[in-house]
C-alpha cells in the first residue's frame, strides 16, 4: 500500500472506521472481475463508503491534498468502476441509496447513486410511472446508468435513451466543489438540465458517461414516463423459473421473423412514422436462446431451433391506453408486417415474451447472458439513423464468418441488436459476441475481432464505434472524429488539473 | 461586418480576430432583433445571410440540414413539399434563423415530439473561438464530412461530453454554428383543431400536462385573450374586436392522424381529449366563441411563420418579452404572479402565452408587453421589476438576455466558475460575443 497512514486517517475521520477499509483481503475482493478485458488490474489502496454529498466532497479534497486518484463504484458491473493503477481510493457509493423525492406532478424522481433498479422501479410503478431502464439487471445503479455509463434500453422506440431524461444534477467536481446544473443552479428546482445560458450538463454525459472522470455525481433527477398497462403484475413460480405477466387487453408482444435487414429497416421506419408501439427491436438471437433456458445443457438443446427459426427476430411490444387503441395499433402493425415480409413466429416461442414481461422493466433475466460461463463482449454501440445503423448491421457479414467459422467466437453471426429510439428517428446497434474464455488464444482472438469490426466501420465511414470517456480508444480514434479527444482532454484538464478522477488514460 | 460564405471562410475570420483580439458577434436572422443577443457594440458582426442553403431534406429518415442563415420562411414550405414539418416555435417571424431559434432553446409547438430541451436540434457544425472546426454527435466522424456515411442525426457526444449543450443557450459565446441538423416529423394527413376556454390559466396548464403525459395532442398552446387576438388577427382593428369577445384564456390543441388509418386515430385520441378535459370540468370544441369562422385561418397560422410586413408582436411598435421556464406545479402560480406584476400596465398590452414543453414536463411562459417607443421606459421598468420578483419566486430564466445574466448568475459562483472554465477551452481569447452572459 502506498497511501500514507496520515491520508488514511484523514479519510477515516470523514466516514468513521466502519466505513473504510485497507485490509488486503477486502481490497482484493474489490478488483475488476473480468480478466478477459484489456485492463490493468489493481487493488485499491483503500475502499471508502461515504454517506452523503458533504462526505464525498471531503474525501475528494483529501485525495487532492495527497494526490491520490479516486474511482467510484456502485454495483461494479462496469470494468471502469475499479482501480486501474496504484495510489487509488475506491469510493463505494452504496450507502447513498435514498430516493430523495418522487415528484408526481412534475414527473421526476431525485435519487442518490446507490439506488438500484429493484428499489426504484416498484416505487414508481405503484404510482403509475416508469422510466427507461437499462438491461443491466435489478442490482444496477439507476444513477450510474443515467449519468456515467451508456443509457440505451429496450423501450427506447416509444421513448428515448436515458440521456434525454437526465435533469438536474448535483456533483462533486474533481477538485472538490459542489456543482449543480440546470435549474438547480438558480434554486429553481430539479426539473431542467440546461442553462442558465449554456448547459453545464454537457460536462456530465455525452454519448456515454465519463465514468467519473469529470466528477462524482451525488444526486440526480430523472424524468418519468407513464406506465401503460396494469399496475398489478402477476407473477408465477420462483427464480429461475419465474413468469411475470402484464395481463391486460392493453399490452401485447408480437415477434416476427425477417429474411433481410432491409425489410427490418422498412418495418422499423414505418412503425415509427405511424407512432405506434412501445418497444421495437431487432433482438439478439443467441442472447435470446440463453435467456430462454435455465442451464447450459438446455441452451445447447434449444439453440439449433432458435438459430433456424429466429435468425432475425423483430420484437414489438404494443402498450396502449385502451383496447380500442390496441386494435388500432395492432391493425397498423399487421399491415406493416405484411408489407415488409415479416412472419409471426411459433406461438411457444412468442409466448416466452409474454411470460417474461419483466424484460421490459427490471429486466431480471438479461444477466443470464453471463451464465454460459464463457466470455462475452458488446461492441460497436454507436447510434445514428435507423437506415445508417442497418447498413452497419449489414456490413457485419463482411467479416464475422472468419471468426464464427473458425471457432474464435461463438457461431452466431446474427447476434446483434438494433433498437430504434424516438419512434425511429435514430437507432443504436450492439454486436454482442461470446467466446471461450478458457481458450489460451481468446484474448488475442477477441482483440483481433474487435479491431476488424472497427476497421470495417472506419473503411465504410460508418458511425458505429464506441466513443466513450478518455481512454486509449478515444486517443486512437479522436483524429478521425474532429479531434474530440483533444477537446475532452482540455476540459478534463480545466476541471481536474491533477488528473485524479478515474484517470484511465496514462499521462 | 463580415459575411462568411463557407466554413473555411468563417474559420479564417475567427483566426484573424484571434490575432487582433477583435470581438465578433454572430447574426443569423433578419430584423427585427428582439432579445439583443446578436447586438454587441464591442464586437464586429459576422452575418450569416450568405450561408443560407438548405443542405438536405430526408423524408425517409425525417430530418433536414440547414445552414445558419436559413429562415423559417424558407424552410417550412420546403419541408411541406416533402410531406414533413418542423417542430417550430409559435408564429416565429419569417426571417428568423432556424438554427438560431433551436440554439436558443425556443419553445416548440408540438411538445410530444420534444424529448429534452435541445430537441429538435440534432447536430451542428461549429467553428470555435480558436478557429477550429468541430461537428457534434454522429456528425463528428469518422473522417471528413463529405465521406461520412452517417445521417448525422444522433445528438450526443462524441465521447463523454455533450458538445451540443455548450452551444445551446450560449448566444454565440462558445462558437459560431455554420449548419445544424434538425428533426422533422411527418405532416398529419388529417387533423382536428380543438379549443378549450377557461377563466383561469391554471386549470388549462394542468390539463395540458395531463394530456401530454398520455401523449394525446400534437400542437398544444395556451394563450390569454390579448396574445390570442394579437396572434390570430391580421390588423389592429380585427385584433381589438377579437380581444373583447374571446374567453380570458384559450387552449389550442391539435389531434392528428398520420398516413395510416388517420380517422381512427383522430377518433380515439379525440375521445381521450374529451374524457381528460371533462375530468377538469372543461369542454373542448371545434369552434371558438368570439372567433367564429376563423378556425381555418387559425389552423393555417399555427402551421407557418408570420409572413406579414409587421410582425404580429410589433403592431404597437415594440415588444418587451419576459421569458421563463417552470415545472407544471408552478405554472399556475407564476402566471398569476405575472398578471399581478403587470397590472399597472393597460390590460390590452399584456399578452401571455403558456407552452407545455418536453412532453409536458415543463412550461415555457412568455409575457409579451406590447408598447410604443414613447412607452419604452415604463414597460422596461415594469418588466425588470417583474423579472426580479419572479426569479425570487423560483421562475427559471434559462435564457438570460439583457440585464438578466447579472441576476441569474449572482446566486451560483461555483457554476459561473465552471462556465468560465468551459469558455476558456472553446474561446480562450474571449473574442466570441464578449460581455454576454457571464463572460
Ligand atoms: C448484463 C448487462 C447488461 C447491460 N445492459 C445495459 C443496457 O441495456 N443499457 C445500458 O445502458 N447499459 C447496460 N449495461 C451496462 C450498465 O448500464 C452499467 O454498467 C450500469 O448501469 C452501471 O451500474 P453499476 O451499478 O454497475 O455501476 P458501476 O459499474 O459501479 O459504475 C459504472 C461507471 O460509472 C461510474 N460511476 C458510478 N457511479 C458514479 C457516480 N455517482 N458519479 C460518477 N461516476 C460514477 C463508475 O466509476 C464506473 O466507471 C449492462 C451491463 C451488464 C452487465
Amino acid at each position: 500500500m502506498s497511501m500514507t497512514l496520515e491520508a488514511y486517517k484523514e479519510l477515516e475521520a470523514v466516514v468513521g472506521e466502519r466505513n473504510i477499509s485497507n485490509k488486503p483481503w477486502v481490497l482484493a475482493g474489490n478488483r475488476a472481475r473480468t480478466p478477459e478485458y484489456p485492463f490493468e488490474y489493481h487493488s485499491p489502496d483503500a475502499i471508502i463508503l461515504p454517506g452523503c454529498t458533504e462526505e464525498v466532497q471531503e474525501i475528494v479534497r483529501i485525495c487532492n491534498r495527497h494526490r491520490i486518484c479516486f474511482v467510484v463504484t456502485v454495483s461494479g458491473a462496469s470494468v471502469d468502476a475499479y482501480a486501474n493503477r496504484g495510489d487509488t481510493v475506491l469510493i463505494d457509493l452504496r450507502r447513498m441509496n435514498r430516493i430523495v423525492e418522487i415528484n408526481e406532478e412534475d414527473r421526476y424522481a431525485v435519487i442518490e447513486p446507490g439506488v438500484r433498479h429493484v428499489q426504484l422501479y416498484p416505487e414508481l410503478r405503484k404510482k403509475g410511472f416508469t422510466y427507461v431502464t437499462a438491461a443491466v439487471g435489478p442490482g444496477g445503479s439507476v444513477l450510474a446508468n443515467y449519468t456515467s455509463t451508456s443509457g440505451d434500453n429496450h423501450n427506447q422506440h416509444g421513448a428515448s435513451r436515458a440521456n434525454r431524461y437526465l435533469l438536474g444534477v448535483e456533483m462533486v467536481t474533481p477538485e472538490g466543489e459542489i456543482l449543480r446544473t440546470g435549474s438547480l443552479q438558480t434554486g429553481s428546482g430539479w426539473f431542467c438540465p440546461d442553462g442558465p445560458g449554456p448547459g453545464l450538463r454537457g460536462l456530465i454525459k455525452g454519448f456515454f458517461g465519463s465514468h467519473g472522470q469529470m466528477g462524482i455525481i451525488t444526486r440526480a433527477a430523472i424524468a418519468l414516463n407513464p406506465c401503460k398497462g396494469p399496475r398489478e403484475i402477476r407473477t408465477e413460480g420462483h427464480s429461475p423459473h419465474q413468469h411475470i405477466y402484464l395481463d391486460s387487453e392493453c399490452s401485447k408482444v408480437r415477434v416476427f421473423n425477417y429474411k433481410s435487414l432491409d425489410d427490418v429497416r422498412e418495418a422499423m421506419l414505418r412503425i415509427g412514422e405511424a407512432e405506434i408501439g412501445s418497444t421495437v427491436m431487432k433482438f439478439f438471437y443467441l442472447t435470446l436462446a440463453v435467456m430462454m433456458t435455465d442451464s447450459a445443457n438446455e441452451f445447447h438443446k434449444l439453440w439449433p431451433r432458435i438459430r433456424r427459426e429466429l435468425p432475425m427476430p423483430l420484437v414489438v411490444h404494443l402498450a396502449t391506453e385502451s383496447p380500442e387503441e390496441m386494435a388500432y395499433e395492432e391493425g397498423i402493425l399487421n399491415d406493416i408486417v405484411e408489407e415488409t415480409g415479416g412472419v409471426r413466429i411459433a406461438p411457444d416461442l412468442e409466448n416466452w415474451w409474454n411470460e417474461h414481461m419483466d424484460f421490459f422493466m427490471v429486466v431480471s433475466v438479461l444477466q443470464r447472458t453471463l451464465r454460459l460461463g464463457g466470455g462475452w463482449m458488446p461492441i460497436k454501440l454507436g447510434a445514428d439513423s435507423v437506415s445508417h445503423i442497418v447498413e452497419v448491421g449489414k456490413s457485419i457479414s463482411e467479416f464475422i464468418y472468419d471468426y464464427t467459422d473458425t471457432g474464435k467466437i461463438f457461431d452466431a453471426p446474427e447476434n446483434f441488436q438494433i433498437v430504434p429510439m424516438e419512434y425511429g428517428h435514430f437507432a443504436h446497434i450492439e454486436l454482442l459476441f461470446m467466446y471461450d474464455r478458457t481458450d489460451p488464444n481468446s484474448g488475442k482472438n477477441v482483440a483481433e475481432f474487435r479491431k476488424t469490426s472497427r476497421y470495417t466501420d472506419l473503411k465504410h465511414h460508418y458511425h458505429a464505434e464506441t466513443l466513450g470517456c478518455l481512454n486509449e480508444t478515444t486517443e486512437l480514434l479522436g483524429p478521425l472524429y474532429c479531434n474530440y479527444h483533444l477537446w475532452m482532454r482540455a476540459l478534463k484538464n480545466a476541471f481536474d488539473p491533477e488528473n485524479l478522477a478515474n484517470p484511465i488514460l496514462k499521462e | 461586418m463580415w459575411y462568411p460564405e463557407t466554413t473555411e471562410h468563417l474559420s479564417e475570420i475567427i483566426r484573424k480576430a484571434c490575432e487582433t483580439g477583435a470581438g465578433l458577434v454572430p447574426l443569423s436572422s433578419g430584423p427585427p432583433h428582439l432579445h439583443g443577443a446578436s447586438v454587441n457594440p464591442e464586437a464586429e458582426t459576422v452575418c450569416f445571410e450568405k450561408m443560407n442553403r438548405i443542405l438536405k431534406i430526408d423524408r425517409k429518415n425525417r430530418y433536414a440540414r440547414v445552414e445558419a442563415g436559413v429562415s423559417f420562411g424558407t424552410l417550412l414550405p420546403a419541408l411541406a413539399e416533402h410531406g414533413l414539418r418542423a417542430n417550430h416555435p409559435f408564429l416565429p417571424r419569417a426571417g428568423k434563423s432556424v438554427a438560431a431559434s433551436m440554439l436558443e432553446r425556443e419553445a416548440v409547438l408540438v411538445p410530444k415530439y420534444q424529448y429534452d430541451y435541445t430537441d429538435p436540434l440534432l447536430t451542428a457544425e461549429v467553428v470555435y473561438g480558436t478557429g477550429d472546426v468541430f461537428r457534434t454527435g454522429s456528425a463528428a466522424g469518422p473522417g471528413p464530412v463529405e465521406e461520412l456515411k452517417a445521417d448525422m442525426v444522433c445528438p450526443w457526444g462524441p465521447g463523454s461530453i455533450d458538445f451540443l449543450r455548450f452551444l445551446c443557450g450560449a448566444q454565440g459565446t462558445m462558437g459560431f454554428v455554420t449548419w445544424t441538423t434538425l428533426k422533422t416529423e411527418i405532416r398529419p394527413s388529417e387533423s382536428e383543431l380543438y379549443f378549450i376556454e377557461a377563466e383561469e390559466p391554471e386549470v388549462l396548464s394542468k390539463l395540458a400536462a395531463k394530456l401530454l403525459f398520455k401523449r394525446v395532442p400534437d400542437d398544444c398552446i395556451i394563450l390569454n385573450a390579448i396574445a390570442f387576438s394579437a396572434a390570430f388577427s391580421e390588423d389592429t382593428r380585427q385584433e381589438n374586436l377579437m380581444r373583447e369577445k374571446t374567453a380570458r384564456w384559450i387552449m389550442i390543441c391539435r389531434i392528428s392522424g398520420y398516413e395510416r388509418r388517420p380517422q381512427e386515430r383522430i377518433r380515439i385520441y379525440s375521445g381521450y381529449l374529451k374524457d381528460i378535459a371533462a375530468s377538469y370540468s372543461l369542454r373542448q370544441g371545434t369552434t371558438l366563441s368570439g372567433a367564429e369562422g376563423l378556425e381555418t385561418f387559425i389552423d393555417s397560422r399555427l402551421d407557418d411563420c408570420d409572413r406579414s410586413d409587421v410582425y404580429w408582436k410589433l403592431r404597437r411598435g415594440r415588444v418587451r418579452e419576459i421569458l421563463f421556464l417552470c415545472p407544471p406545479s408552478r405554472a399556475g402560480l407564476l402566471t398569476k404572479m405575472l398578471e399581478e406584476r403587470t397590472k399597472v400596465l393597460p390590460r390590452e398590452n399584456v399578452g401571455i402565452i403558456i407552452q407545455p414543453q418536453v412532453q409536458g414536463r415543463a412550461f415555457r411562459i412568455e409575457c409579451d408587453l406590447f408598447h410604443s417607443e414613447s412607452e419604452k421606459e415604463m414597460f422596461e421598468n415594469c418588466a425588470l421589476e417583474g423579472e426580479k420578483a419572479l426569479f425570487a419566486a423560483g421562475a427559471y430564466f434559462d435564457r438570460p438576455y439583457g440585464k438578466l445574466p447579472s441576476l441569474v448568475y449572482q446566486t451560483d459562483p461555483v457554476g459561473v466558475q465552471a462556465l468560465k472554465k468551459v469558455k476558456s477551452v472553446f474561446d480562450p481569447k474571449g473574442i466570441l460575443n464578449p460581455g454576454k452572459l457571464c463572460f
